[in-house]
């Protein structure tokens, strides 16, 4: 090892043995090298609003499983990582027609959600729906949903808006916020434009839909990579029109903005709803049931709309919080109506994808 | 036994063809792990993508139908050249500022902050750069935005009446945020060779009679080259592949080329990323051949 | 303004300066303090909304609470990732410096018949985008290695594009190197290895300090590579920018107050030993 020596100069030694001890410290070395959790865990990804640390702890404690979160950054992401990673997790979220397509791919199982007592928590409807079953059973289990809401400041924005077109208005140029999703936005063009199915238009809907884009652009002040971004701007009055989730007024006002009003566009909006799936062949599938089991509670359910803000599939949840006094707000985010999930355009990767987001860097790379 | 040094004996080997034999394989042994890390990992992994830039995605699946197409896309679209020649602008101008800003800074620095400050001073610059870049280029926005800090200032000082959006979401915020991004790289990489330059060498100039500017301009400047142009990789070479900046602070306007290619990966359209990532890194890499003759590595010693 | 300490007289400082020289100074001085000021503009925005009471950090500033603090220090989850993003950004600093100088040494002086290819090679991995990197990392180590994803393959994507900053700058500064200082200690019974670990390191440390912090910087804010290369583990970067949905609260910007501020403390604190070290041997020799 003669040359090897001669990087450990005594600083440096004592750089790295410092390091080291920290990180030992932190009790980082031995957890920090651990591939699969011990007994009573498995590795989730999903979004950060799913389950918050309180709930964690609480069905850790009465299952003894505590689940290893990973974050999602994103549909696509996602998937591309369970494609190679495979049983490596064990529960993974996905929005709406993504469901489908993880399976379709052999990237999930099908299973009965009834198998789980909680599963009557549900609303019926979210036990059904279409386009998550399949012979072999349900594709993943029911979690929430929202629409995509346009909100707009009443002071700046007159008349009233009801239609996407409110985008494209010159007089509000550089005062709209739309969100950084190359496949989305041209699903809102399409839904303006007519089109009959946003996620795979024909060559003809899409040009349409690109040169709304292109009005679109210069009405955008900047595409939001975060939610934070969009309620950051419209508390502080840098836009009046942007588009968001269910619930983004709610916060805005608490970041001491403006009343905002929201509309669901009069051509039609696209929504998400997402489900946890389970991972074919993830190595610690046999701790999901009871882990959903007892996660799933209606209280926690409850407790996780009051935090985020944005309607769940969970039934009795709702019967907890109108008599916990939330009713009016449960009513304003439409917890109580998941039918209206079902009118949503759904958002999922589709064979026109490639299309769209090639349209849209035509139209948002030009800078 | 053979050392990677030159010599050993006192003198210039003298026999540089004799020691020659010898050299390729126990000389470059040290460079081992790095052929690990970059020809197995990094040259590996671009295998894939390199391949994949000529092959389809057809809904998310990667199909092996070899094709030139997602190259031809990049020339006949009439943004991506543009984006691109705008993005080397930009990341032109970004590396000319840190370097304006840098090399003094660092002169100061060395020449007249005594030697166990200069590291905290150093370490004072770069530990910002450890909190989270999305917090620190959200501060930017308060700081730049209509309702941020110098709005603020300027409205209360009654320069402007209004707002401005000057130095918001614009090719102008990408290019302030890029410099305070890049900033600590040209600063380290300009310390450490600047670090070593012996400052006497100005004086004995001066006592021959040179001026202070042309001794700088003819002593200081060529030997600090190599620090000087390791600065200007460290920040125009990443910069070609910023996307997260661009989408942050610069708006609609402040797009640069990483973001389209960015797009297509979000979206599942790996082959096509692939392919103008490979388009964009192959320019880069003609350019640095192109410049060679400035970026020369090897010490002329060692080649015998 | 900094005075040299008693111990080592800076031989310029006895110069005689010219008012040229000293205009120069001070202006050079206020250069400096603009510059910092211009770096911790941001940051000093970064502490204020920590304490800011709405959950969307930014301004306007509407309320003062530490309530962000609280929330921080008991969400296990964020302090997981932030004792995972150090525990890497350690490791990859060290193993980035010690990999990339070795590498830099065979580069300058391994005698390579192209060493310009070989620079432009090392290079390449920092022109790519983040996540060109990251999916090819994570195919090649899936597909080609079979390996389990985990904070150590997070490393290993890391070192792909820290170790080339690091071989460039050490090779910057042994391009330049003084050979006489070697053959000189050669001469003088050194052999090779005394001769790089007492001549060549000492002298070239600043550039390998450099690397190692350059280092720290680059993988400790890491996201896109470290997204694909990671196993059922989180880091801070990777915490904060998932938070696509709902957005990220101030308990972030408390978390990266308190991680700067550990460092900076920690800064403080070593300097104040160094001195106080200083201060005892100076009283040893005195008396």
């Amino acid at each position: 090892m003669r040359l090897f020596d001669r990087h450990l100069t005594r600083r440096r030694f004592l750089q790295a043995s410092a390091g080291t001890a920290a990180a030992l410290a932190l009790g980082g070395l031995p957890t920090a090298s651990r591939l699969f959790a011990q007994s009573g865990s498995f590795n989730m990804m999903t979004w950060s609003d799913h389950f918050y640390p309180e709930q964690l702890d609480a069905v850790a404690k009465a299952t003894g499983i505590m689940p290893q979160i990973s974050e999602l950054a994103g549909n696509a992401e996602g998937y591309t990582r369970v494609r190679e990673v495979g049983g490596q997790l064990d529960l993974i979220s996905g929005d709406a027609l993504w469901v489908p397509r993880y399976y379709e791919d052999s990237l999930i199982e099908a299973w009965d959600i009834n198998e789980l007592e909680v599963a009557k928590t549900l609303y019926p409807i979210a036990r059904e729906f279409p386009w998550w079953t399949t012979p072999e059973g349900y594709l993943g289990y029911p979690f929430g949903w929202s629409p995509v809401q346009i909100y707009y400041d009443p002071a700046y924005v007159s008349p009233e808006p009801d239609s996407w077109e409110v985008l494209l208005d010159p007089k509000y140029a550089q005062r709209v916020m739309v969100e950084n999703q190359p496949e989305e936005i041209p699903a809102y063009m399409g839904k303006y434009i007519g089109a009959a199915d946003p996620y795979n238009m024909t060559e003809d809907e899409l040009a349409q839909a690109t040169d709304a884009m292109y009005l679109l652009k210069p009405n955008i002040l900047r595409l939001a990579q975060q939610n934070t971004d969009t309620v950051s701007a419209l508390a502080n009055g840098e836009v009046w029109l942007a588009t968001g989730n269910l619930g983004t007024d709610e916060r805005v006002l608490e970041a001491g903005g403006p009343e905002l009003k929201l509309f669901t566009p009069k051509e039609g909006t696209i929504g998400w709803m997402d489900a946890e799936m389970i991972v074919a062949g993830g190595a610690n599938s046999a701790n999901i049931r009871p882990w959903l089991e007892a996660a799933e509670q209606p209280e926690y359910m409850a407790q996780n709309f009051i935090l985020y803000g944005r309607p769940l599939f969970n039934e009795a949840a709702y019967k907890i919080l109108v008599d916990n006094g939330h009713q009016e707000r449960a009513d304003r985010f439409l917890y109580n109506q998941p039918e209206v999930a079902a009118t949503m355009t759904l958002k999922g990767p589709s064979p026109s994808t490639a299309a769209a987001v090639e349209a849209f860097n035509e139209v948002f790379a030009a800078g | 036994m053979t050392h990677a040094m030159a010599g050993g004996h006192g003198v210039p080997p003298a026999e540089p063809e004799a020691g020659r034999q010898r050299r390729p394989l126990t000389r470059l042994w040290p460079a081992l792990p790095a052929v690990l890390v970059l020809g197995v990992l990094f040259l590996g992994s671009m295998a894939f993508m390199v391949v994949f830039s000529f092959w389809r995605t057809v809904d998310l699946d990667i199909v092996a139908d070899w094709n030139l197409d997602n190259y031809v896309k990049f020339f006949t679209s009439p943004t991506y050249p543009g984006t691109f020649v705008k993005t080397l602008v930009m990341a032109a101008v970004v590396t000319v500022t840190c370097l304006a800003l840098a090399l003094p800074f660092t002169y100061f620095l060395v020449r007249y902050v005594a030697r166990r400050w200069q590291r905290i001073v150093l370490l004072a610059v770069i530990v910002p750069f450890w909190t989270s870049y999305l917090l620190r280029v959200y501060a930017w926005q308060a700081i730049l935005g209509e309702r941020g800090v110098i709005n603020q200032v300027l409205l209360s000082l009654g320069i402007i009446d209004e707002p401005t959006r000057l130095l918001s979401y614009n090719n102008v915020s990408v290019y302030i945020v890029l410099v305070y991004v890049y900033f600590p790289f040209a600063a380290l990489a300009l310390y450490a060779t600047l670090e070593r330059f012996d400052f006497g060498q100005l004086k004995a100039a001066q006592d021959l009679g040179a001026r202070p500017d042309q001794a700088l301009r003819h002593i200081l400047l060529p030997q600090i080259r190599p620090g000087i142009i390791t600065a200007c990789i460290f920040v125009f070479i990443p910069i070609i592949g910023e996307f997260l900046t661009p989408i942050i602070v610069g708006g609609t306007q402040g797009v640069l080329i990483g973001n389209p290619v960015i797009n297509f990966f979000r979206a599942g359209q790996i082959t096509q990323g692939a392919a103008f990532a490979l388009i964009i890194a192959a320019f880069v890499t003609v350019l640095l051949i192109v410049f060679r003759r400035h970026l020369q590595v090897e010490d002329v010693v060692a080649r015998g | 303004m900094w005075s040299p300490v008693a111990e080592r007289i800076d031989p310029l400082e006895s110069m005689p300066v010219s008012p040229y020289a000293r205009l120069t100074r001070r202006l050079l001085w206020v250069l400096a303090a603009l510059v910092m000021a211009f770096l911790y503009l941001p940051i000093v925005l970064l502490v204020i909304f920590s304490f800011n009471e709405p959950r969307t950090p930014g301004l306007p500033i509407t309320g003062l609470t530490f309530d962000w603090y609280a929330k921080a220090l008991s969400n296990r989850v964020l302090l997981d990732a932030v004792r995972n993003s150090i525990v890497v950004a350690a490791i990859v600093a060290i193993a980035a410096t010690v990999i990339g100088t070795m590498a830099a040494f065979a580069l300058v002086r391994g005698g390579i018949r192209f060493p310009g290819a070989a620079r432009v090679f090392a290079t390449l991995p920092i022109m790519l985008p983040g996540m060109l990197l990251g999916i090819a990392i994570l195919i090649f180590m899936r597909r080609v290695l079979d390996l389990q994803l985990s904070l150590l393959t997070v490393v290993a994507g890391h070192l792909v594009f820290t170790v080339p900053f690091v071989i460039l700058i050490v090779a910057a500064s042994l391009q330049g190197f003084d050979r006489n200082l070697e053959w000189a200690a050669a001469d003088l019974g050194a052999d090779s290895r005394r001769t790089v670990r007492h001549i060549i390191l000492p002298l070239i440390w600043p550039s390998i300090l450099a690397g190692a912090l350059i280092s720290v910087t680059l993988s400790i804010d890491e996201f896109v590579v470290t997204f694909f290369t990671v196993g059922p583990q989180l880091t801070l970067p990777i915490y904060i920018y998932t938070q696509i949905k709902f957005g990220v609260t101030p308990e972030v910007n408390a978390i990266a107050t308190l991680m700067l501020g550990t460092t900076l403390g920690l800064i403080v604190l070593g300097m104040a030993l160094v001195a106080l070290r200083r201060r005892l041997r100076r009283g040893k020799e005195g008396s």
